[in-house]
Protein backbone atom coordinates (compact mmCIF):
# COMPACT_ATOMS: atom_id res chain seq x y z
CA UNK A 1 0.00 0.00 0.00
CA UNK A 2 1.37 3.54 -0.80
CA UNK A 3 2.98 4.63 2.53
CA UNK A 4 1.41 8.25 2.28
CA UNK A 5 -2.17 6.50 2.27
CA UNK A 6 -1.41 4.64 5.01
CA UNK A 7 -0.66 7.18 6.86
CA UNK A 8 -3.66 8.70 5.86
CA UNK A 9 -5.69 6.10 7.19
CA UNK A 10 -4.10 5.95 10.13
CA UNK A 11 -4.74 9.95 10.89
CA UNK A 12 -7.94 9.75 9.65
CA UNK A 13 -8.56 7.27 12.28
CA UNK A 14 -7.61 8.72 14.92
CA UNK A 15 -9.01 12.37 13.91
CA UNK A 16 -11.58 10.33 13.93
CA UNK A 17 -12.03 9.10 17.35
CA UNK A 18 -11.63 12.67 17.91
CA UNK A 19 -14.87 13.44 15.64
CA UNK A 20 -16.80 10.69 17.01
CA UNK A 21 -16.32 12.30 20.71
CA UNK A 22 -17.97 15.28 18.79
CA UNK A 23 -20.62 13.76 17.75
CA UNK A 24 -21.22 11.26 20.87
CA UNK A 25 -22.18 14.03 22.70
CA UNK A 26 -24.44 16.02 20.96
CA UNK A 27 -26.15 12.60 19.91
CA UNK A 28 -26.81 12.17 22.71
CA UNK A 29 -28.05 15.77 24.15
CA UNK A 30 -30.19 15.38 20.64
CA UNK A 31 -31.58 12.00 21.07
CA UNK A 32 -32.49 13.01 24.73
CA UNK A 33 -33.63 16.52 24.14
CA UNK A 34 -34.46 16.62 21.33
CA UNK A 35 -32.34 19.80 21.54
CA UNK A 36 -29.77 21.03 18.71
CA UNK A 37 -26.80 22.06 20.16
CA UNK A 38 -25.19 24.88 18.07
CA UNK A 39 -23.35 26.05 20.35
CA UNK A 40 -21.41 23.15 20.94
CA UNK A 41 -18.25 23.78 19.27
CA UNK A 42 -17.63 26.73 21.41
CA UNK A 43 -18.43 24.56 24.41
CA UNK A 44 -15.52 22.48 22.66
CA UNK A 45 -13.11 25.78 22.53
CA UNK A 46 -14.22 26.77 25.97
CA UNK A 47 -12.42 23.28 27.18
CA UNK A 48 -9.63 23.84 25.65
CA UNK A 49 -9.36 26.79 27.72
CA UNK A 50 -10.06 25.62 30.47
CA UNK A 51 -7.02 23.19 30.16
CA UNK A 52 -4.64 26.54 28.68
CA UNK A 53 -5.45 28.38 31.86
CA UNK A 54 -5.76 24.97 34.06
CA UNK A 55 -1.97 24.83 33.26
CA UNK A 56 -1.00 28.55 33.09
CA UNK A 57 -3.06 29.29 36.03
CA UNK A 58 -2.48 26.19 38.66
CA UNK A 59 -0.06 24.63 37.16
CA UNK A 60 -2.25 21.06 35.67
CA UNK A 61 -1.23 19.31 33.33
CA UNK A 62 -3.56 18.87 29.99
CA UNK A 63 -4.12 15.23 31.41
CA UNK A 64 -4.34 16.18 35.35
CA UNK A 65 -6.98 18.78 34.15
CA UNK A 66 -9.30 17.00 32.02
CA UNK A 67 -11.34 15.29 35.23
CA UNK A 68 -11.31 18.34 36.74
CA UNK A 69 -12.91 19.99 33.31
CA UNK A 70 -15.39 17.63 33.23
CA UNK A 71 -16.45 17.76 36.29
CA UNK A 72 -16.83 21.43 35.60
CA UNK A 73 -18.28 21.28 32.54
CA UNK A 74 -21.01 19.14 33.49
CA UNK A 75 -21.77 20.97 36.09
CA UNK A 76 -22.55 23.93 34.02
CA UNK A 77 -24.14 21.89 31.69
CA UNK A 78 -26.51 20.66 34.73
CA UNK A 79 -27.41 23.87 35.47
CA UNK A 80 -28.17 25.45 32.33
CA UNK A 81 -30.51 22.85 31.45
CA UNK A 82 -32.62 24.32 34.06
CA UNK A 83 -31.74 27.94 33.16
CA UNK A 84 -32.51 27.68 28.97
CA UNK A 85 -32.79 24.35 28.11
CA UNK A 86 -36.25 22.99 29.94
CA UNK A 87 -38.10 26.23 28.59
CA UNK A 88 -37.32 24.75 25.27
CA UNK A 89 -38.82 21.68 25.72
CA UNK A 90 -42.39 23.41 26.12
CA UNK A 91 -41.73 24.67 22.34
CA UNK A 92 -44.52 22.91 20.22
CA UNK A 93 -41.01 22.39 17.90
CA UNK A 94 -38.06 22.35 20.43
CA UNK A 95 -35.81 21.27 17.85
CA UNK A 96 -36.18 24.64 15.89
CA UNK A 97 -36.25 26.29 18.55
CA UNK A 98 -33.17 25.08 19.99
CA UNK A 99 -31.49 25.49 17.16
CA UNK A 100 -32.04 29.28 17.27
CA UNK A 101 -31.28 29.22 21.24
CA UNK A 102 -28.15 27.56 20.57
CA UNK A 103 -27.09 29.39 17.76
CA UNK A 104 -27.57 32.30 19.67
CA UNK A 105 -25.75 31.07 22.49
CA UNK A 106 -22.89 30.09 20.32
CA UNK A 107 -22.16 34.02 19.21
CA UNK A 108 -22.37 34.70 22.68
CA UNK A 109 -20.20 32.47 23.26
CA UNK A 110 -17.88 33.17 20.83
CA UNK A 111 -17.70 36.90 21.80
CA UNK A 112 -17.43 35.91 25.52
CA UNK A 113 -14.50 34.06 24.66
CA UNK A 114 -12.94 37.08 22.18
CA UNK A 115 -13.27 39.86 25.06
CA UNK A 116 -12.05 37.30 27.62
CA UNK A 117 -8.83 35.12 26.02
CA UNK A 118 -8.45 37.68 22.90
CA UNK A 119 -8.84 37.06 19.17
CA UNK A 120 -4.36 35.91 19.09
CA UNK A 121 -3.89 31.56 19.02
CA UNK A 122 -3.28 29.48 21.76
CA UNK A 123 -1.19 26.62 22.09
CA UNK A 124 -1.29 23.54 25.79
CA UNK A 125 2.59 23.39 26.71
CA UNK A 126 3.37 19.70 27.18
CA UNK A 127 6.39 17.31 26.46
CA UNK A 128 5.71 14.05 25.74
CA UNK A 129 9.05 11.35 25.59
CA UNK A 130 9.45 10.44 22.90
CA UNK A 131 7.30 13.13 20.57
CA UNK A 132 6.25 10.25 18.57
CA UNK A 133 6.44 6.96 17.16
CA UNK A 134 7.32 5.39 14.07
CA UNK A 135 5.20 2.20 12.95
CA UNK A 136 7.29 1.30 9.81
CA UNK A 137 7.04 4.03 7.54
CA UNK A 138 3.94 5.41 9.43
CA UNK A 139 4.37 8.50 11.88
CA UNK A 140 2.05 8.98 14.92
CA UNK A 141 2.67 11.52 17.34
CA UNK A 142 2.62 10.57 20.82
CA UNK A 143 -0.24 12.64 21.49
CA UNK A 144 -2.32 11.54 19.10
CA UNK A 145 -1.88 8.08 20.69
CA UNK A 146 -2.05 9.63 23.92
CA UNK A 147 -5.89 11.03 22.61
CA UNK A 148 -6.62 7.97 21.30
CA UNK A 149 -6.38 5.80 24.17
CA UNK A 150 -8.32 8.69 26.49
CA UNK A 151 -11.23 8.24 23.81
CA UNK A 152 -11.25 4.53 23.84
CA UNK A 153 -11.53 4.65 27.15
CA UNK A 154 -13.88 7.18 27.30
CA UNK A 155 -16.16 5.08 24.65
CA UNK A 156 -15.90 2.54 26.75
CA UNK A 157 -17.48 3.84 29.76
CA UNK A 158 -19.83 5.45 27.75
CA UNK A 159 -20.88 2.17 26.05
CA UNK A 160 -21.24 0.61 29.29
CA UNK A 161 -23.05 3.31 31.34
CA UNK A 162 -25.66 3.46 27.92
CA UNK A 163 -26.10 -0.68 28.13
CA UNK A 164 -25.12 -2.06 31.37
CA UNK A 165 -26.48 0.59 33.78
CA UNK A 166 -30.13 1.25 34.75
CA UNK A 167 -29.77 5.32 34.17
CA UNK A 168 -27.92 4.05 31.19
CA UNK A 169 -30.58 1.55 29.44
CA UNK A 170 -33.41 4.35 30.87
CA UNK A 171 -31.86 7.03 28.81
CA UNK A 172 -31.61 5.01 25.83
CA UNK A 173 -35.43 4.37 26.68
CA UNK A 174 -36.16 8.08 26.62
CA UNK A 175 -34.44 7.95 23.15
CA UNK A 176 -36.81 5.51 21.90
CA UNK A 177 -40.13 6.88 23.47
CA UNK A 178 -40.28 9.83 25.58
CA UNK A 179 -43.96 9.46 26.30
CA UNK A 180 -43.49 5.74 27.16
CA UNK A 181 -40.67 6.09 29.89
CA UNK A 182 -42.60 8.82 31.85
CA UNK A 183 -45.57 6.31 32.63
CA UNK A 184 -42.34 3.60 34.25
CA UNK A 185 -41.50 6.24 36.24
CA UNK A 186 -38.82 7.80 34.52
CA UNK A 187 -37.72 11.32 35.61
CA UNK A 188 -37.90 12.96 32.26
CA UNK A 189 -36.61 16.49 34.00
CA UNK A 190 -33.62 14.88 36.35
CA UNK A 191 -32.30 12.92 32.92
CA UNK A 192 -32.34 15.43 30.70
CA UNK A 193 -30.68 17.30 32.82
CA UNK A 194 -28.14 14.80 33.25
CA UNK A 195 -27.75 14.56 29.56
CA UNK A 196 -26.75 17.70 28.97
CA UNK A 197 -23.89 18.10 31.62
CA UNK A 198 -23.42 14.81 30.44
CA UNK A 199 -23.14 16.39 26.97
CA UNK A 200 -21.23 19.79 27.89
CA UNK A 201 -18.95 17.17 30.15
CA UNK A 202 -17.71 15.06 26.89
CA UNK A 203 -17.69 18.79 24.73
CA UNK A 204 -15.29 19.57 27.61
CA UNK A 205 -12.93 16.69 26.87
CA UNK A 206 -13.33 16.87 23.67
CA UNK A 207 -11.92 20.26 23.90
CA UNK A 208 -8.64 19.38 25.64
CA UNK A 209 -8.21 16.78 23.02
CA UNK A 210 -8.32 19.02 20.49
CA UNK A 211 -5.88 21.76 22.00
CA UNK A 212 -3.57 18.24 22.37
CA UNK A 213 -3.28 17.22 19.41
CA UNK A 214 -3.54 20.59 17.09
CA UNK A 215 -1.37 23.24 16.98
CA UNK A 216 -3.49 26.23 18.46
CA UNK A 217 -6.71 27.37 18.67
CA UNK A 218 -8.72 30.27 18.84
CA UNK A 219 -12.41 31.57 20.05
CA UNK A 220 -13.20 31.49 16.11
CA UNK A 221 -13.10 28.19 15.24
CA UNK A 222 -15.89 26.40 16.72
CA UNK A 223 -18.27 26.56 14.53
CA UNK A 224 -15.97 24.46 12.63
CA UNK A 225 -16.54 21.73 15.48
CA UNK A 226 -19.78 22.12 15.51
CA UNK A 227 -20.39 21.50 11.81
CA UNK A 228 -18.08 18.15 11.79
CA UNK A 229 -20.36 17.36 14.57
CA UNK A 230 -23.48 17.26 12.89
CA UNK A 231 -21.90 15.60 9.89
CA UNK A 232 -21.06 12.91 11.72
CA UNK A 233 -24.45 12.54 13.12
CA UNK A 234 -25.80 12.78 10.13
CA UNK A 235 -23.84 9.93 8.75
CA UNK A 236 -24.24 7.81 11.69
CA UNK A 237 -27.88 8.23 12.40
CA UNK A 238 -29.71 11.45 14.10
CA UNK A 239 -30.03 10.52 17.95
CA UNK A 240 -28.12 7.67 17.62
CA UNK A 241 -24.79 7.34 20.21
CA UNK A 242 -23.49 4.11 18.25
CA UNK A 243 -24.24 5.62 14.99
CA UNK A 244 -21.43 8.76 16.08
CA UNK A 245 -18.79 6.36 16.48
CA UNK A 246 -19.23 5.01 13.08
CA UNK A 247 -20.21 8.21 11.23
CA UNK A 248 -16.84 9.66 12.98
CA UNK A 249 -14.45 7.24 11.92
CA UNK A 250 -15.79 7.68 8.46
CA UNK A 251 -15.92 11.43 7.89
CA UNK A 252 -12.07 11.07 9.36
CA UNK A 253 -11.06 8.57 6.69
CA UNK A 254 -12.62 10.36 4.23
CA UNK A 255 -10.90 13.82 5.05
CA UNK A 256 -6.98 12.41 5.92
CA UNK A 257 -7.14 10.09 2.92
CA UNK A 258 -8.71 12.88 0.38
CA UNK A 259 -5.93 15.08 2.14
CA UNK A 260 -3.34 12.49 0.66
CA UNK A 261 -4.25 13.55 -2.88
CA UNK A 262 -5.74 16.93 -2.95
CA UNK A 263 -5.63 19.87 -1.05
CA UNK A 264 -7.06 20.82 2.46
CA UNK A 265 -10.23 22.16 0.57
CA UNK A 266 -10.71 19.41 -1.46
CA UNK A 267 -10.79 17.26 1.24
CA UNK A 268 -13.77 19.69 2.75
CA UNK A 269 -15.47 19.43 -0.36
CA UNK A 270 -15.44 15.41 -0.38
CA UNK A 271 -16.71 15.34 3.06
CA UNK A 272 -19.35 17.32 2.60
CA UNK A 273 -20.39 15.06 -0.58
CA UNK A 274 -19.89 12.03 1.29
CA UNK A 275 -22.79 14.14 3.57
CA UNK A 276 -25.08 14.66 0.68
CA UNK A 277 -24.61 11.19 -0.71
CA UNK A 278 -25.98 9.88 2.57
CA UNK A 279 -28.28 12.17 2.81
CA UNK A 280 -29.80 10.80 -0.70
CA UNK A 281 -29.45 7.41 -0.57
CA UNK A 282 -30.13 6.82 3.26
CA UNK A 283 -31.78 9.83 4.86
CA UNK A 284 -31.81 8.02 8.51
CA UNK A 285 -28.07 7.49 8.50
CA UNK A 286 -25.75 4.98 7.58
CA UNK A 287 -26.91 2.47 10.57
CA UNK A 288 -30.17 4.66 10.86
CA UNK A 289 -32.47 2.90 13.64
CA UNK A 290 -30.43 -0.13 13.69
CA UNK A 291 -27.86 1.89 16.16
CA UNK A 292 -29.45 2.08 19.14
CA UNK A 293 -29.54 -2.11 19.33
CA UNK B 1 -57.53 1.95 47.37
CA UNK B 2 -58.62 4.39 44.55
CA UNK B 3 -61.47 6.65 45.11
CA UNK B 4 -62.49 8.80 42.46
CA UNK B 5 -65.08 12.44 43.32
CA UNK B 6 -66.45 14.52 41.05
CA UNK B 7 -64.14 13.77 38.33
CA UNK B 8 -64.22 16.06 35.34
CA UNK B 9 -62.29 16.91 32.12
CA UNK B 10 -63.18 19.15 29.35
CA UNK B 11 -61.58 19.90 26.71
CA UNK B 12 -62.83 23.27 25.31
CA UNK B 13 -66.58 23.06 25.69
CA UNK B 14 -66.50 19.49 25.50
CA UNK B 15 -67.48 17.51 28.29
CA UNK B 16 -65.27 14.49 28.34
CA UNK B 17 -65.72 13.61 31.62
CA UNK B 18 -68.69 14.24 33.42
CA UNK B 19 -68.70 13.58 37.07
CA UNK B 20 -67.46 10.35 37.77
CA UNK B 21 -67.67 8.74 41.36
CA UNK B 22 -66.36 5.56 42.17
CA UNK B 23 -63.91 3.31 44.45
CA UNK B 24 -61.99 0.11 43.38
CA UNK B 25 -60.99 -1.67 46.47
CA UNK B 26 -57.64 -3.50 46.97
CA UNK B 27 -56.96 -6.97 45.37
CA UNK B 28 -60.35 -6.40 42.74
CA UNK B 29 -61.00 -5.64 39.40
CA UNK B 30 -62.69 -2.63 38.34
CA UNK B 31 -64.30 -3.66 34.56
CA UNK B 32 -64.65 -0.29 32.50
CA UNK B 33 -67.47 -0.81 29.24
CA UNK B 34 -68.59 1.84 27.46
CA UNK B 35 -68.73 3.33 23.58
CA UNK B 36 -66.21 4.98 21.50
CA UNK B 37 -65.89 8.34 22.97
CA UNK B 38 -67.52 7.52 26.41
CA UNK B 39 -64.68 8.75 28.22
CA UNK B 40 -62.89 5.61 29.61
CA UNK B 41 -59.33 6.03 28.04
CA UNK B 42 -59.96 9.93 29.25
CA UNK B 43 -60.43 8.33 32.80
CA UNK B 44 -57.24 6.48 32.84
CA UNK B 45 -55.28 9.34 31.41
CA UNK B 46 -56.55 11.56 34.15
CA UNK B 47 -55.67 8.92 36.79
CA UNK B 48 -51.94 8.25 35.58
CA UNK B 49 -51.41 12.01 34.93
CA UNK B 50 -51.24 12.31 31.35
CA UNK B 51 -54.08 14.84 31.65
CA UNK B 52 -54.69 16.92 34.06
CA UNK B 53 -58.39 16.83 35.37
CA UNK B 54 -60.42 19.75 35.25
CA UNK B 55 -61.61 19.14 38.91
CA UNK B 56 -62.24 16.63 41.08
CA UNK B 57 -60.37 14.31 43.25
CA UNK B 58 -58.22 10.91 42.54
CA UNK B 59 -57.25 9.31 45.99
CA UNK B 60 -54.80 6.21 45.88
CA UNK B 61 -55.42 5.00 49.84
CA UNK B 62 -56.13 8.48 50.86
CA UNK B 63 -53.39 10.30 49.15
CA UNK B 64 -54.06 12.70 46.20
CA UNK B 65 -52.70 12.43 42.51
CA UNK B 66 -54.26 14.93 41.00
CA UNK B 67 -51.75 17.34 39.69
CA UNK B 68 -48.72 14.57 40.30
CA UNK B 69 -46.87 14.16 37.17
CA UNK B 70 -47.18 10.71 35.24
CA UNK B 71 -43.91 9.32 36.50
CA UNK B 72 -44.61 10.60 39.87
CA UNK B 73 -48.04 8.83 40.05
CA UNK B 74 -45.87 5.91 38.80
CA UNK B 75 -43.75 6.16 41.91
CA UNK B 76 -47.31 6.11 44.08
CA UNK B 77 -47.98 3.17 42.57
CA UNK B 78 -49.71 3.15 39.48
CA UNK B 79 -48.88 1.68 36.32
CA UNK B 80 -50.44 2.01 32.87
CA UNK B 81 -50.74 -0.26 29.78
CA UNK B 82 -51.87 1.19 26.44
CA UNK B 83 -54.31 0.10 23.67
CA UNK B 84 -51.06 0.31 21.00
CA UNK B 85 -48.27 -0.79 23.16
CA UNK B 86 -45.54 1.42 24.15
CA UNK B 87 -42.75 -0.59 24.33
CA UNK B 88 -38.87 0.07 23.95
CA UNK B 89 -38.55 -1.29 20.69
CA UNK B 90 -35.11 -1.42 19.96
CA UNK B 91 -34.32 -2.80 23.38
CA UNK B 92 -34.23 -6.27 24.68
CA UNK B 93 -37.20 -7.99 26.58
CA UNK B 94 -34.98 -8.16 29.21
CA UNK B 95 -33.85 -4.54 29.56
CA UNK B 96 -37.07 -3.59 28.66
CA UNK B 97 -38.43 -4.92 32.41
CA UNK B 98 -35.07 -2.49 33.69
CA UNK B 99 -36.38 0.37 32.67
CA UNK B 100 -38.85 1.25 35.58
CA UNK B 101 -36.37 -0.27 38.24
CA UNK B 102 -34.77 2.34 37.75
CA UNK B 103 -36.59 4.26 40.58
CA UNK B 104 -37.15 1.03 42.64
CA UNK B 105 -34.70 0.51 45.54
CA UNK B 106 -33.70 -3.52 44.49
CA UNK B 107 -30.48 -5.12 44.76
CA UNK B 108 -29.23 -6.82 41.37
CA UNK B 109 -30.70 -10.28 42.18
CA UNK B 110 -33.82 -8.82 43.11
CA UNK B 111 -34.56 -7.31 39.92
CA UNK B 112 -33.18 -10.13 38.10
CA UNK B 113 -35.88 -12.15 39.80
CA UNK B 114 -38.78 -10.61 39.18
CA UNK B 115 -37.89 -9.97 35.80
CA UNK B 116 -37.50 -13.21 35.35
CA UNK B 117 -40.78 -14.37 37.24
CA UNK B 118 -42.77 -12.08 34.91
CA UNK B 119 -41.34 -13.08 31.41
CA UNK B 120 -42.01 -16.43 32.42
CA UNK B 121 -45.87 -16.17 33.11
CA UNK B 122 -46.58 -14.36 30.31
CA UNK B 123 -44.26 -16.94 28.54
CA UNK B 124 -41.79 -14.74 27.19
CA UNK B 125 -38.54 -15.35 28.97
CA UNK B 126 -36.81 -17.71 26.16
CA UNK B 127 -37.10 -14.37 24.01
CA UNK B 128 -35.56 -12.29 26.70
CA UNK B 129 -32.68 -11.32 24.56
CA UNK B 130 -35.02 -10.80 21.50
CA UNK B 131 -35.67 -7.32 20.61
CA UNK B 132 -38.95 -5.88 22.02
CA UNK B 133 -40.09 -5.38 17.91
CA UNK B 134 -39.44 -8.53 17.12
CA UNK B 135 -42.59 -9.44 19.18
CA UNK B 136 -46.19 -9.79 17.88
CA UNK B 137 -48.83 -7.11 19.04
CA UNK B 138 -50.06 -9.31 21.06
CA UNK B 139 -46.63 -10.47 22.41
CA UNK B 140 -45.98 -6.61 23.30
CA UNK B 141 -48.58 -5.87 25.09
CA UNK B 142 -47.97 -8.51 27.48
CA UNK B 143 -44.54 -7.16 27.66
CA UNK B 144 -45.70 -3.67 28.74
CA UNK B 145 -47.83 -5.82 31.41
CA UNK B 146 -44.91 -7.75 32.31
CA UNK B 147 -43.07 -3.86 32.34
CA UNK B 148 -45.33 -2.69 34.62
CA UNK B 149 -45.62 -5.52 37.36
CA UNK B 150 -41.97 -5.94 37.86
CA UNK B 151 -42.42 -2.22 39.53
CA UNK B 152 -44.88 -4.01 41.94
CA UNK B 153 -47.65 -1.17 41.49
CA UNK B 154 -51.02 -1.03 43.46
CA UNK B 155 -52.87 -0.15 40.98
CA UNK B 156 -52.90 -1.44 37.33
CA UNK B 157 -54.87 0.26 34.45
CA UNK B 158 -55.41 -1.94 31.00
CA UNK B 159 -56.63 0.27 28.71
CA UNK B 160 -58.09 -2.66 25.93
CA UNK B 161 -55.66 -5.42 27.10
CA UNK B 162 -57.52 -7.60 24.20
CA UNK B 163 -57.62 -5.39 21.52
CA UNK B 164 -56.09 -6.72 18.35
CA UNK B 165 -54.82 -9.82 20.20
CA UNK B 166 -54.95 -13.57 19.00
CA UNK B 167 -57.51 -16.10 20.98
CA UNK B 168 -54.49 -17.94 22.31
CA UNK B 169 -52.04 -14.89 23.55
CA UNK B 170 -56.10 -13.37 24.70
CA UNK B 171 -56.89 -16.49 27.19
CA UNK B 172 -52.87 -16.39 28.45
CA UNK B 173 -53.84 -12.25 29.09
CA UNK B 174 -56.70 -13.25 30.65
CA UNK B 175 -54.64 -15.79 33.15
CA UNK B 176 -52.31 -13.88 33.60
CA UNK B 177 -55.16 -10.62 35.43
CA UNK B 178 -57.33 -12.52 36.66
CA UNK B 179 -54.36 -14.00 39.21
CA UNK B 180 -52.91 -10.02 39.59
CA UNK B 181 -54.89 -9.21 42.55
CA UNK B 182 -54.20 -12.15 44.69
CA UNK B 183 -50.43 -12.88 43.54
CA UNK B 184 -49.65 -9.49 43.63
CA UNK B 185 -51.94 -7.29 45.96
CA UNK B 186 -52.81 -4.91 43.32
CA UNK B 187 -56.40 -3.85 41.82
CA UNK B 188 -56.61 -3.41 38.41
CA UNK B 189 -58.80 -1.43 36.61
CA UNK B 190 -59.71 -3.12 33.09
CA UNK B 191 -60.83 -1.17 30.36
CA UNK B 192 -61.64 -3.20 27.21
CA UNK B 193 -64.70 -3.38 24.46
CA UNK B 194 -64.12 -7.44 24.94
CA UNK B 195 -67.50 -7.98 27.15
CA UNK B 196 -66.52 -11.67 27.50
CA UNK B 197 -63.69 -11.11 29.03
CA UNK B 198 -64.61 -7.97 31.15
CA UNK B 199 -67.74 -10.27 32.21
CA UNK B 200 -65.27 -13.33 33.08
CA UNK B 201 -62.83 -11.31 34.96
CA UNK B 202 -64.44 -8.23 36.99
CA UNK B 203 -65.52 -8.66 40.31
CA UNK B 204 -67.42 -5.41 39.33
CA UNK B 205 -68.13 -3.11 36.17
CA UNK B 206 -69.35 0.37 35.48
CA UNK B 207 -70.60 1.24 31.88
CA UNK B 208 -69.04 4.32 30.65
CA UNK B 209 -71.78 6.81 28.37
CA UNK B 210 -70.84 10.26 27.50
CA UNK B 211 -68.78 11.00 30.53
CA UNK B 212 -71.03 9.39 33.33
CA UNK B 213 -71.62 6.10 34.41
CA UNK B 214 -74.55 5.07 33.47
CA UNK B 215 -74.27 1.58 35.21
CA UNK B 216 -72.62 0.05 37.90
CA UNK B 217 -72.74 -3.76 39.42
CA UNK B 218 -71.34 -7.30 38.59
CA UNK B 219 -71.68 -8.89 34.99
CA UNK B 220 -75.66 -10.11 35.69
CA UNK B 221 -76.93 -6.76 37.03
CA UNK B 222 -74.99 -4.06 34.07
CA UNK B 223 -76.59 -6.65 31.16
CA UNK B 224 -79.94 -6.29 32.95
CA UNK B 225 -79.94 -2.77 33.47
CA UNK B 226 -82.15 -1.40 30.87
CA UNK B 227 -80.40 2.12 30.24
CA UNK B 228 -77.22 -0.29 29.27
CA UNK B 229 -78.98 -2.39 26.99
CA UNK B 230 -80.54 0.50 25.36
CA UNK B 231 -77.14 2.67 25.37
CA UNK B 232 -74.96 0.06 24.65
CA UNK B 233 -75.52 -3.60 24.87
CA UNK B 234 -78.18 -2.93 22.34
CA UNK B 235 -81.73 -5.04 22.72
Amino acid sequence: MNELLLQGLVNGIILGTIYALIGLSLNVIFGVLRVVNFAHGEFIILGAYGAYFAQKLLGLSPFLAMPLIFLAFAAMGYGLYFVLIKRLAKSDDPEHASLLVMFGVAIALGALMLIFFEADSRSLSYTLDPPFFMFGSVIVPTAKLVALGIIVVITAVLAFFLYRTLPGKALRAIIMNRDAVQIVGVNLERMSALTFGLGLGLAGITGVLVALIFPAFSPFIGQDYTLIGFIVIVLGGLGHPVGAVVGGIIFGLTEQTALVYTSGTTATLLGFLLLIGVILVRPTGLFGREALK
Amino acid sequence: MLRIEGLRKNFGGLKALDGLDFEVPPRSILGVLGMNGSGKTTMLNCINGVYIASSGSIQLDGKELTGLKPAQIFDRGVGRTFQVPRVFSRMTLWDNLAVPLLSRSMTRAERDEIRATWLKKVHLFDLRHNYAEELSGGQQKLLELARIMVSRPKLVLLDEPFAGVNPTLSRLLIDVIRDMPGETGCSVVLVSHDLTSIYELSHDIIVMHEGRILARGDAETVQSNPDVVEAYLGA
